[in-house]
């Protein structure tokens, strides 16, 4: 039996370049595929510390007019029988100038069942220790590096900070990175709050209704970051998945390759007297020494790029849903089965079909290369009736699709894009053969090209699953470049819209009609946009359709409707035109709804939403629906005075639209004066490039991936031709012989190949349009909340196809040239082998 | 007496692990035999002062405020109440924070509970206070005499004022709180009129709490009580309001080295006989003499003139145990005063009175009989480290 092993292994010992190819697809497949999981499970383990954590999963009461609650308002309702707890919240910065996140709470009046037991430690006198000087700083051993402090001496250190020295750390896991969770006594010290609260948290259900002047938010209007942040990893896996699969193509063909060369070997082992069951075993324990070879190194380099990747990530999370992520991988065990079981599972899968072909193999069949060739037809048959299959189910799951209301199937729409790859892949194969066959009628009366053209469809077995791989990477990287390019121009035109203002000015809540009665008779200033937002529940729809009551959080949102806003702002969808609709909402008659609330909620102008309110309930006409690219929640717009008196709003923002050749110089310093200095006050220009900022790391990641599966595939094209090149030689040396010069050889293989990808290239445009469109239509649309026009970008597609072609030609330059100086003998010597 | 733990308990409702304290823990039950040597300690040369002596004693490591009440509604219904407020210390007095606020040198723990027939309401709260603020969460100051933790509050009825300057505030007190819960909430709202005057007991107030008192970590209290409480007012329970009325009787208790390392736990009693006298009797398992049990108490005339009780003058023999929430608790009683010619049988005509706070004991009303089984009286039975 191990002799039969290990001459079934002296094949790679001899074929260097197949073992290589064979681990290298196992390797980046993996890689790829374990560095994505890495990240996911990294995050996931982020948010569900974060979701744990006291301030998720309690009520909160804040003062309706926006200023801090104080200690004496805690005591106050505690006389008054509330069971309300205090929580200080601040930011402080860290030694290598990230953020920082302070939490004071009093552990005698958090409700017991939130998670301050896992933030707590069980032993006796802890608890004193929490409470009196010189207090604790519980934190979670990955925020220790943002703090400088070494793991080893962390216990006990206490790290000095700007704002002074942090009470002695406790290590506490369970804790959401970046976070410091003191008593509320070191926090208010620390943070300099005194008197002030941040707010006041209760067990979730425990007050009816907030007390006079205050606003309750109930935990479960709160989302969790988990909930916002599960499309974006559903995308990422997706991106994994399709990396793995172009992977596991490359270990496919190298397998089919190795099993074919061996097939001779194979028939001299069973001749002597090697039953064909014991035959696959060996196979099969070959697959998995390979597998497990290839799959740790894999998951080595998984891991490293998820450790390289793993800060942009965190960035773009943290800034589009607010969700703070670990920058540094923290993964679970099972993480470490899961890549390796999926890698060996991949290569099972990709390895089937060897093992089957070997399990069939007959001992006194021909020992010739040629009788898988003869298979190929009927393999060609058999894909294009998969093909078929595959997009038959594509088109239920489509017809499936139409039919859900829009926003819904998130997984579906990313099995019908799963589909739509698989079937082109499946019938391209087939397709080619039959264009080959048809151009080859065509040629027939120019020999070389018939020759050319008849040779392709020979080398095409071993060709196709290399093409395949380089169309489903094609098409993925024009799909999601299209996809991103598009969002990027809606994006930044949708930004210019939203921000007319010159400069955004916060001031403090108590302060806020000051300024703004004192701005108004500024001569620099052409217009105020005051805005104002609160929370609210939706408590009734009436459409054309009947009445729901989704009783939905959502977010409300006072805009000013004047000179500079209207012209301007998008609007997507109205009742009755857009000057209609701003006459409406101007008059305080209707609202406006984002367009992730009107897809979520089957929203469309027209309809009546019904809103809880500080006084009863507030119906408003839905006026019309308005683009909200970024906003992870549904939104409904009001003008600022009806925001104010009928839901008692608190003061946001006040926009300054600056009059022409206003002084802005004498306009800051004045604000300045006021004490309305950098802090409150943001320049328009700062925004955008901070939002353009974002939306280009939101889509590092995207790109970084879409870039590397077409590195993977251009390797496995790379990879099959290397490994079929000296057999080729074999065929070349008779034309040779036949006279035809070695330059016309060569330039003839690098038009076969340059042909061939081009037209696969070629074959990528449409598919990758295709793509796009299900993931602007579908995948966005389920994952955002939002659906945006489709661009279609020539520059991508003319990429595309220069991609496709440098790619096989690159593949093709090394055995081409290595043919250029091979002596001519050396290739009828070849030929005479055989 | 009515001791009470502190951040043991307090410690266990906050990591949740649990309501057990083992009774063999070393330093005593729930912590209350450790050493306090920074703390001002109790001794028989401190003269209590009134009314000064009411408000809290921030230097000492524990205290309470502990009110039982016997009452009847209107048919005749026995119904039991109980309220205590705790404090203990965080720090001792050389140790504390400065103030600022939200600098906590003092935990408060409160307990209600109310118990009619089978039914039994418990109800527990937690504040921080710092022994500089008189207007904290929770807090108790001396005059006008007011004891609370948010809206729970045993109060003085008596407004001062100049014309009233020499009245005593603390025989005139409110007693409300309210807790609400799935069976419609529960909660009083009470009048107390002291109808005698303050005991103390022990040697003038000074309350020996082991054999070996006189080493050098003395174990005892500081410790009086009000029994003449006459009680009226409304009692609330599973949402239902009843007017009641009967007797009270509240302790005062302050002390920074209440139990020897060795004691485990304790028994206590309270009772209101017909013939107007009182008892308060308790027993420490563990650090009398020979290892013994350690026990005390105080023999009340009905114009409130004490006769301490020494530990050879007083027989406590239990005599029935029931199962209670899975622990043997004994609630029948044989409580022998030869000096008096006292003998009782006291038993408790409802076993389910287990409080169900962070550290759980056994707390309800009693039945005093004679012999033949006639009723003498009624009255409070406290018994923890079960």
């Amino acid at each position: 039996m191990l002799t039969a092993l290990a001459t079934l292994l002296s094949h790679y010992r001899r074929h260097p370049g197949q073992l290589a190819m064979l681990l290298l697809g196992l390797w980046v497949a993996g890689a790829l595929w374990s560095g994505v999981q890495a990240i996911n499970a990294s995050a996931r383990d982020s948010y569900a510390r974060a979701e744990a954590l006291f301030t998720t999963g309690l009520d909160r009461l804040e003062r309706r007019d926006g200023e801090p609650l104080t200690r004496a308002d805690f005591l106050r309702l505690r006389r008054a029988g509330l069971p309300v707890s205090p929580l200080l919240e601040g930011a402080l910065e860290a030694p290598d100038g990230s953020e920082l996140r302070v939490i004071g709470i009093d552990p005698l009046t958090l409700p017991g069942d939130s998670a301050f037991a896992d933030a707590s430690s069980s032993s006796q006198g802890e608890l004193t220790a929490f409470l009196t000087p010189p207090w604790q700083t519980r934190v979670a051993p990955d925020t220790l590096p943002t703090l400088s402090v070494n793991a080893r001496e962390a216990t006990g250190a206490e790290p000095r900070l700007d704002e002074g020295r942090l009470p002695p750390l406790v290590l506490t896991p369970a804790l959401p990175p970046g976070t410091l969770v003191m008593d509320i006594a070191a926090a208010a010290a620390l943070l300099d709050s005194e008197e002030r609260l941040s707010r006041l948290v209760t067990a979730p259900g425990e007050l009816e209704r907030a007390p006079a002047g205050l606003v309750l938010t109930p935990a479960d209007t709160l989302v969790s970051p988990g909930q916002l942040t599960e499309s974006f990893h559903l995308n990422l896996t997706a991106m994994a998945l399709l990396a793995l699969v172009v992977g596991l193509f490359i270990v496919q063909a190298a397998l089919g390759l190795a099993l074919e060369q061996r097939l001779g070997m194979l028939r001299t082992l069973r001749a002597l007297g090697l039953s064909g069951r014991a035959l696959v075993g060996l196979l099969a324990l070959e697959l998995l020494l390979l597998g497990l070879a290839g799959a740790v190194a894999g998951i080595v380099s998984g891991v490293w790029l998820a450790r390289v990747l793993l800060p942009d990530v965190a960035a773009t999370l943290g800034s589009l849903y607010g969700a703070e992520v670990a920058v540094t991988l923290n993964l679970p065990w099972h993480y470490w089965f899961g890549g390796l079981g999926v890698t060996l599972g991949g290569l099972l899968l990709a390895g089937s079909g060897v093992l089957w072909r070997a399990s069939k193999l007959s001992v006194l069949g021909l020992g010739q290369a040629q009788a898988w060739r003869a298979g190929f037809v009927r393999q060609l048959r058999g894909m294009a009736l998969a093909g078929g299959a595959v997009t038959a189910a594509g088109l239920v799951l489509w017809a499936w699709l139409v039919r859900q209301p829009p926003g819904e199937g998130l997984l579906a729409g990313f099995g019908l894009i799963a589909a739509l790859l698989l079937a082109s892949a499946l019938l391209l194969s087939p397709l080619l053969a039959l264009a080959l066959a048809g151009l080859g009628q065509l040629v027939r009366r120019r020999p070389l090209a018939q020759w050319a053209m008849a040779d392709l469809q020979l080398q095409l077995p071993r060709l196709a699953l290399a093409m395949m791989a380089l169309l489903i990477a094609l098409s993925a990287n024009l799909g999601v470049s299209s996809m991103v390019g598009g969002f990027r121009l809606t994006f930044l035109d949708w930004l210019d819209q939203r921000l007319v203002a010159d400069y955004y000015l916060r001031p403090p809540p108590e302060r806020f009609d000051a300024v703004q009665a004192w701005l108004s008779e500024r001569p620099e200033v052409a217009e105020l946009l005051p805005t104002r937002h609160a929370d609210a529940t939706l408590l009734e729809i009436e459409g054309t359709d009947g009445a729901r009551t989704p009783h939905l959080p959502v977010g409300l949102y006072g805009i000013t409707p004047g000179e500079s806003l209207m012209p301007s702002w998008p609007l997507l969808a109205t009742q009755a035109g857009r000057d209609d609709a701003w006459q409406a909402f101007a008059a305080g008659e209707a609202a406006f709804v984002n367009e992730q609330l009107a897809i979520d909620q089957d929203l469309a102008p027209g309809d009546r939403v019904t809103l809880s309110a500080p006084g009863g309930r507030e119906t408003l006409a839905v006026a019309a629906v308005y683009p909200d690219y970024g906003n992870t929640r549904g939104e409904v717009l009001l003008a600022t005075p009806q925001l104010a008196e009928r839901f008692a709003a608190a003061p946001s923002s006040i926009g300054i639209v600056l009059a022409e050749g206003a002084d802005e110089a004498a306009l800051r310093d004045a604000l300045r004066q006021r004490a309305l200095g950098s802090d409150t006050l943001v320049d328009q220009r700062e925004v955008k490039r901070l939002s353009i900022e974002i939306f280009e790391r939101t889509f590092t990641i995207t790109r970084a991936l879409s870039v590397l599966t077409l590195g993977v595939a251009a390797l496995a094209l790379l990879a099959s031709l290397l490994a079929q090149a000296r057999e080729r030689r074999r065929q070349l040396a008779p034309l040779w012989a036949l006279g035809v010069p070695r330059a016309r050889l060569v330039a003839i293989q690098l038009a076969q190949l340059g042909g061939m990808s081009l037209a696969v290239g070629a074959l990528a445009v449409p598919l990758g349009s295709v793509l796009a469109l299900g993931l602007v239509a579908i995948i966005n649309v389920a994952a955002f909340g939002w659906r945006l026009p489709l661009h279609v970008f020539t520059g991508d597609i003319v990429l595309t196809l220069a991609t496709a072609t440098a790619v096989a030609l690159l593949a093709a330059l090394l055995p081409a040239a290595r043919l250029w100086r091979t002596p001519p003998r050396a290739l009828l010597a070849e030929e005479s082998d055989t | 007496m009515r001791p009470w733990p502190g951040i043991a308990l307090l410690l266990l409702t906050l990591v949740g692990c649990g309501d057990e304290t083992s009774p063999g823990e070393p330093a005593g039950f729930a912590g209350l035999g450790e050493a306090a040597d920074d703390f001002a300690q109790a001794s028989a040369d401190i003269e209590l002062r009134f009314p000064e002596d009411h408000a809290a004693h921030p230097d000492y490591r524990i205290e309470w405020w502990y009110l039982t009440a016997n009452l009847e509604d209107e048919r005749g219904e026995p119904l039991g109440l109980q309220w205590t407020l705790f404090r203990q210390a965080l720090t001792p007095p050389d140790r504390r924070p400065e103030p600022s606020p939200w600098a906590a040198d003092q935990l408060w723990m409160a307990h209600m509970a109310v118990s009619r027939g089978d039914t039994h309401r418990v109800a527990e709260r937690f504040a921080r206070s710092h022994s500089a603020d008189e207007n904290g969460q929770a807090g108790a100051v001396a005059e006008p005499f007011r004891a609370w933790i948010d809206h729970w509050q045993l109060a003085s009825r008596i407004e001062t004022s100049d014309e009233s300057r020499n009245e005593d505030t603390f025989a005139e007190l409110s007693l409300s709180a309210r807790q609400d819960d799935e069976h419609g909430g529960f909660g009083y709202d009470l009048t107390l009129t002291a109808e005698g005057p303050l005991v103390l007991h022990g040697e003038a107030g000074f309350s020996q709490k082991s054999a070996d008192g006189q080493g050098s970590i003395s174990s005892g209290s500081m410790y009086y009580s009000q029994p003449f409480w006459r009680i009226e007012g409304d009692v609330t329970l599973d949402g239902e309001t009843r007017a009641v009325s009967g007797h009270g009787w509240l302790d005062r208790e302050w002390s920074s080295q209440l139990l020897g390392a060795e004691q485990r736990g304790w028994d206590w009693f309270s009772l209101h006989l017909e013939s107007g006298q009182k008892l308060m009797a308790f027993q420490l398992r563990g650090g009398g003499e020979d290892g013994g049990d350690y026990r005390s108490g105080t023999w009340i005339a009905p114009d409130g003139e004490p006769t301490a009780l020494a530990p050879d003058e007083l027989v406590m023999t239990p005599l029935e145990t029931q199962q209670v929430v899975g622990r043997e608790v004994p609630l029948r009683w044989h409580l022998k005063i030869p000096g008096v010619g006292l003998e009782l049988i006291v038993e408790a005509p409802h076993a389910e009175r287990w409080m169900t706070t962070s550290v759980p004991y056994w707390e309800g009303e009693v039945i005093a009989r004679n012999a033949d089984g006639e009723p003498l009286g009624v009255g409070y039975l406290e018994m923890t480290g079960y």
